[in-house]
């Protein structure tokens, strides 16, 4: 019962966001990839950041490599969408520079790991 | 324990239900009547709003029409504190649905009156979307229901009506719905670069960030939340309802049978 | 108040020794306990569910069975059945007149029915007169949200009223009285259940409170203006279920629905009371009793409830250390961790460790572990105890008996202890005992007021030998009585001859032993106490002051027993606590700790039933958890000990002591056989108890000492007696 219920759902036909096969979604997020890399100059200008643009381009690297893992299509449409979403609060300099800089997260400390730094910090 | 009390609570309750249909109203009970004027007067303005026999009927007419209608997407007709209208509907069928009552001549729900979504996790498809519609030609109200989960898009209502834009917007902020063929589908509420959706019920009350101006900085920083003691206690039992077997809770949502088997049972 | 009523109304049909709380009927009840033969239940129908009941349940206990709870006032589990309020009228069918649901034993086939429109009529209209004299100011009133006059017109009263205020008189004005400095009274709210009066004379054991005048004339009073003091006079409070005794110290400080409650252990005696400690912005607000039917019911002592205004005085907030010129300063806590480190690593091996009255068993392990690491051996409780291996066995310093087993008892015999003061939730067991059980009881010592009769044999040790010999009247008594009990108090085993009288009593408990009842008691009342024992430590600090140790760490310290003379000249005192008192004023470097609300922590109370309090608040400025500082220490010392985390100290203390980390569950002790003979003879000094009056009991360690409310407690106690002494001679 249990095995029919899971070749039930691996076969399942669901509704698909954007893309139909994994070529496709592959090739969504690297045009979103692409967008970004060329409008990172502009950003860096626009907002007038302190970050360089071979700064911005590894942070834009390590956001993409974050979700590596993700083999779902639908779930990488997704992250596709929402990427393109947040490019045009972007781009159409929606955004603050505050926001643009929360990406680096540099105002908070790494945490303390050993017991003494903890308890002088008086974090449990 | 308190959930304990609260099922004997409704045995009991539904036992007294019962049993006020087998006792019969004896001289003493009548002799020693509420308090509060129960007479014809006070009638007309009661504090509970009862339910209207007439709209109830014409309602669960109309429910069963658009059952007969669109056999396909209709699943369920029924009927919410007494005289509110449900229609659940299959997700494919958002569009057709709408705009049949939209367009209907015996129908007119021609006003988008709200959209709102619900968040169930422990159902497969964990999301309820609600569409509240009015028509002002026959002054009736009525909900249509649907269905989904974090990764199936439902199809956007906006050709059908275009009030349904920033409805549909505030649903993909809060529940993280996608719209398909939504002209603009943005957020709407929460702030740029915010993660997550808020409505959600695996969303923490308090958030995951907070935001505080940095004087260093000169600009609004982000940091990971940190919660003091005292915020870190949840208290979830209710501070009210000391009496629970002795509380009015709403009538349970009634099914509006199809006319088939509606008739069949009438024989 | 703690409002559970229907779970407490069950519990109670549970327990056996709560049957018929009334002392009118005190015969009849012991003769319904004995178990002739189990009576046959009856059939009765609340709302037309059955329910099997024993004959005498009455209509409200039958209906709690099925889960209903009947509205009511003047009811209480735990009191006497009154009657008067009439909220719990209920219609039964076939009776002409709906009846007290309180007061009626149920018949056979009665049909009960909780919710017709009888029923709801007769509520509404009880409902309507006591509205009728009732202020409506529940705006300004501090029961608002946790009123039971509240609750229940909501849910039962009418929708509209019909008072009109005709002859603009204004409704029924009553003057307030002033019954002390803990209970804060608005008798125009009062609407004369008369819980509080039943509690004062059946719980509590003094006939303060009483009504005067009838009809629309009655009032709750003292009679005569005096204060209403006793050791639990705060339980009022909680009984009270209209706002017409309030918490003076808490009056308009904050509502039930924003505070925020975290379920705790007291520690300011040895009882351990569970409690509910309520906090709102990083602050103690109040504490309240949570049941517990094993260790205080429902009750808790007027210390634990008040004193926690002690909690946020005289704080230690910095670690501070010692400067050449004598004075203690302020310092980081890496500068404070350096300091203490130095002293360890030149004291070489010379370390030693008292632990006081309110420290934790997580802090004693790590003080024990980091002491023995540095090769040190002394560790000690400040509360002394008997010397020698009397404390090697786990039975030998508990309440065997138990808190609740008290109750039971039918003779006791309490020597050199004033358990009223000491353990007063003890002591209103042992009246329980008294006022339903027939409980006979004799005391050693002098002379006091225990709130209930008993026969003080005089303070003479030696008639501890005479009634252990059998050659004492009270004897014949013990041993015949079915569980019998003797209770000492830790003053007397601090005595020299301490342990002679521990070695004789315990070798005639031997004697009165019955299978499962152990006679053998002993009344700590420090929390600290017998957690210590039993993770290891020794009583006493006479070795520690014999040994002279380089270094001495006074964990929680605070009884003034070591004095600074007491030491070597070069001993660096290290005090680890949460309040400036006396530990940390002969302290070298001071380690600032967090009090039992700010600490996960396991206290083991007298019974030797481990219990832990939970943190409501967070530890003041730059305080932390005890256990925490011991850790970093060891880190700085550079000998590290195993644990990082709480999860890690508990698992080391299971090692250690299993049964510590079984929470809120008794262990039963082996029962101590192997007693040594004292080398030493009972001597002739009379023996003394330390709190003999109310005004003993108010400051017993670092916290209430710090209170400002215990303060006025012990001037109101003072100044009563002044009036009292003024009245006498003026009647002379």
């Amino acid at each position: 019962m249990a095995g029919r219920e899971a070749v039930k759902r691996a076969v399942q036909q669901v509704r698909p966001i954007l893309s139909v096969d994994r070529e496709e979604a592959r090739k969504r997020a690297l045009n979103l990839y692409k967008a970004w890399y060329r409008q990172i100059p502009y950003i860096v200008m626009d907002y007038d950041i302190p970050m360089s643009i071979e700064q911005c381009r590894s942070k834009l690297r390590e956001e993409f490599v974050k979700h590596r893992q993700v083999t779902d299509i639908r779930v990488i449409d997704m992250l596709v969408i929402k990427g393109q979403m947040e490019l045009k609060e972007t781009v159409e300099i929606w955004k603050q520079k505050g926001h643009i800089m929360r990406y680096w997260k540099e105002s908070q400390d790494p945490k303390p790991t050993d017991f003494l730094s903890k308890f002088i910090q008086g974090v449990n | 324990m308190a959930a304990l009390i609260r099922n004997l609570g409704v045995r009991i309750a539904s036992a007294a239900l019962t049993a006020k249909h087998v006792v019969p109203a004896g001289t003493a009970a009548f002799r020693m009547q509420s308090t509060a004027p129960v007479d014809a007067k006070a009638a007309e303005k009661p504090t509970v709003r009862k339910p209207d026999a007439a709209a109830r009927s014409s309602l669960s007419d109309f429910g069963r029409y658009v059952a007969e209608c669109l056999p396909k997407y209709v699943q369920k007709v029924q009927l919410t504190s007494g005289d509110e209208l449900e229609v659940l509907i299959a997700p494919e069928g958002v569009v057709p649905v709408l705009q049949f009552l939209k367009d209907h001549h015996q129908a007119q729900f021609t006003n988008l009156v709200d959209i709102a979504g619900v968040d169930v996790p422990c159902r497969k498809y964990r999301f309820e979307v609600v569409y509240n519609i009015l028509s002002l030609r026959y002054n009736a109200r009525i909900r249509v229901k649907t269905y989904t989960d974090e990764l199936t898009p439902l199809d956007s209502a906006c050709e059908v009506h275009k009030a349904a834009n920033w409805y549909e917007r505030e649903i993909w902020d809060m529940y993280g719905v996608f719209f398909a063929n939504h002209p603009d589908l943005r957020r709407i509420l929460t702030d740029y670069g915010f993660e997550g959706h808020p409505q959600r019920r695996d969303f923490p009350l308090s958030g995951y960030v907070e935001l505080r101006y940095d004087d260093e900085k000169k600009r609004v920083v982000c940091e990971p939340l940190e919660l003091a003691q005292e915020f870190r206690k949840f208290d979830l039992s209710a501070p009210w309802e000391q009496f629970p077997n002795f509380r009015n809770a709403n009538p349970p949502a009634e099914e509006v049978q199809p006319a088939k088997a509606a008739a069949g049972a009438k024989k | 108040m703690i409002r559970a009523p229907l779970v407490k109304a069950l519990g109670a049909l549970g327990s056996p020794t709560h049957q018929i709380a009334s002392r009118a009927v005190r015969t009849s009840a012991v003769l319904a306990q004995t178990p002739a033969k189990a009576p046959e239940k009856i059939e009765v129908f609340v709302d037309d569910i059955p329910v099997m009941v024993l004959p005498g349940t009455t209509v409200l206990q039958a209906a709690a069975e099925v889960g209903v709870e009947i509205p009511r006032f003047c009811y209480h589990e735990r009191l006497a059945v009154a009657g008067n309020c009439r909220m719990c009228l209920v219609e039964v069918e076939k009776s002409p007149k709906p009846v007290a649901a309180c007061a009626m034993p149920v018949m056979k086939g009665w049909r009960i029915k909780t919710n017709s429109d009888l029923t709801r009529k007769a509520r509404e209209g009880v409902m309507e007169f006591l509205l009728m004299n009732h202020p409506l100011d529940c705006p300004i009133c501090d029961q608002g949200g946790e009123c039971d006059l509240q609750d229940q017109a909501m849910a039962f009263g009418s929708d509209r009223s019909r008072f009109t205020d005709i002859n603009y008189t204004g409704k029924r004005a009553v003057e307030d009285k002033d019954i002390g400095p803990l209970v804060k009274t608005v008798m125009t709210r009062c609407i004369h259940c008369t819980r509080c009066v039943r509690f004062a004379s059946e719980i509590a054991g003094v006939d303060d409170l009483g009504t005067t005048g009838r009809g629309n004339d009655m009032q709750i009073g003292t009679y005569v203006e005096k204060l209403f003091l006793t050791e639990l006079s705060g339980n009022v409070i909680d009984l009270c279920p209209v706002g017409a005794l309030t918490n003076k110290p808490y009056s308009f400080v904050a509502r039930p629905w924003e505070i925020r409650k975290v379920d705790s252990i007291d520690v300011l005696d040895a009882v351990g009371s569970n409690i509910v400690v309520s906090t709102r912005t990083n602050e103690v607000l109040r504490i309240l009793p949570r049941e517990n039917e094993d260790v205080n019911e429902e009750w808790l002592a007027d210390k634990s409830r008040f004193a926690c205004d002690g909690l946020k005085r005289q704080r230690l907030v910095a670690p501070m250390v010692r400067m050449p010129n004598g004075e203690l300063q302020a310092v980081e806590w890496e500068g404070a961790l350096i300091a203490v480190a130095k002293a360890l690593q030149k004291a070489k091996g010379q370390v030693a460790g008292i632990a006081g009255q309110l420290a934790d068993v997580e802090a004693m392990v790590a003080l024990k572990d980091l002491v023995n690491r540095l090769d040190g051996e002394l560790l000690v409780t400040e509360q002394d105890f008997i010397k020698g291996s009397g404390i090697e066995v786990r039975s030998s310093y508990l309440l065997n008996s138990t808190i609740a087993g008290l109750e039971q008892a039918d003779a006791v015999l309490l020597v050199g202890t004033n358990p009223r003061y000491e353990a007063p939730l003890v002591n209103t067991r042992l009246r329980k005992a008294y006022v339903h059980n027939e409980l006979q009881i004799a005391s050693i010592g002098p002379k006091i007021d225990l709130s209930y009769q008993h026969n003080n044999l005089g303070a003479d040790p030696n008639l501890v030998k005479d009634v252990c010999n059998g050659s004492h009247a009270f004897s014949k008594v013990l041993e015949g009585a079915k569980k019998p009990a003797i209770i000492i108090g830790v003053d007397v085993l601090e005595r020299p001859d301490g342990a002679a009288i521990h070695a004789t009593i315990s070798e005639y408990c031997q004697k009165l032993k019955k299978p499962d009842w152990n006679p053998f008691n002993v009344l700590h009342n420090s929390a600290s106490q017998v957690g210590a024992f039993d993770v290891g430590y020794q009583p006493g600090i006479q070795a520690v002051l014999q040994a002279q140790p380089k270094v001495l760490f006074l964990l929680n310290a605070d009884a003034g027993k070591v004095t600074r003379d007491q030491l070597p000249k070069d001993c660096f005192v290290v005090y680890i606590g949460s309040h400036g008192d006396n530990g940390a004023s002969i302290a070298d470097a001071v380690l600032p700790g967090a009090a039992y609300t700010e600490k996960q922590a396991i206290y083991v109370n007298t019974e030797g039933r481990p219990q832990q309090t939970l943190p409501g608040v967070s530890p003041p400025g730059m305080a932390r958890e005890d256990w925490k500082i011991l850790r970093a220490l060891s880190e700085v010392v550079g000998k590290p000990l195993a644990y990082d985390n709480l999860d890690e100290l508990r698992a080391r203390l299971e090692s250690l002591a299993p049964h510590l980390t079984r929470l809120g569950e008794l262990q039963p002790a082996s029962g101590g056989e192997s007693v040594a003979k004292p080398s030493i003879s009972i001597s002739s000094t009379p023996i003394d108890v330390k709190q003999k009056e109310l005004r003993d009991y108010f400051m017993t360690d670092a916290i209430s000492r710090a209170s400002p409310t215990m303060a006025k407690c012990i001037s109101a106690v003072n100044k009563q007696q002044r009036q009292d002494e003024a009245r006498s001679c003026a009647a002379v």
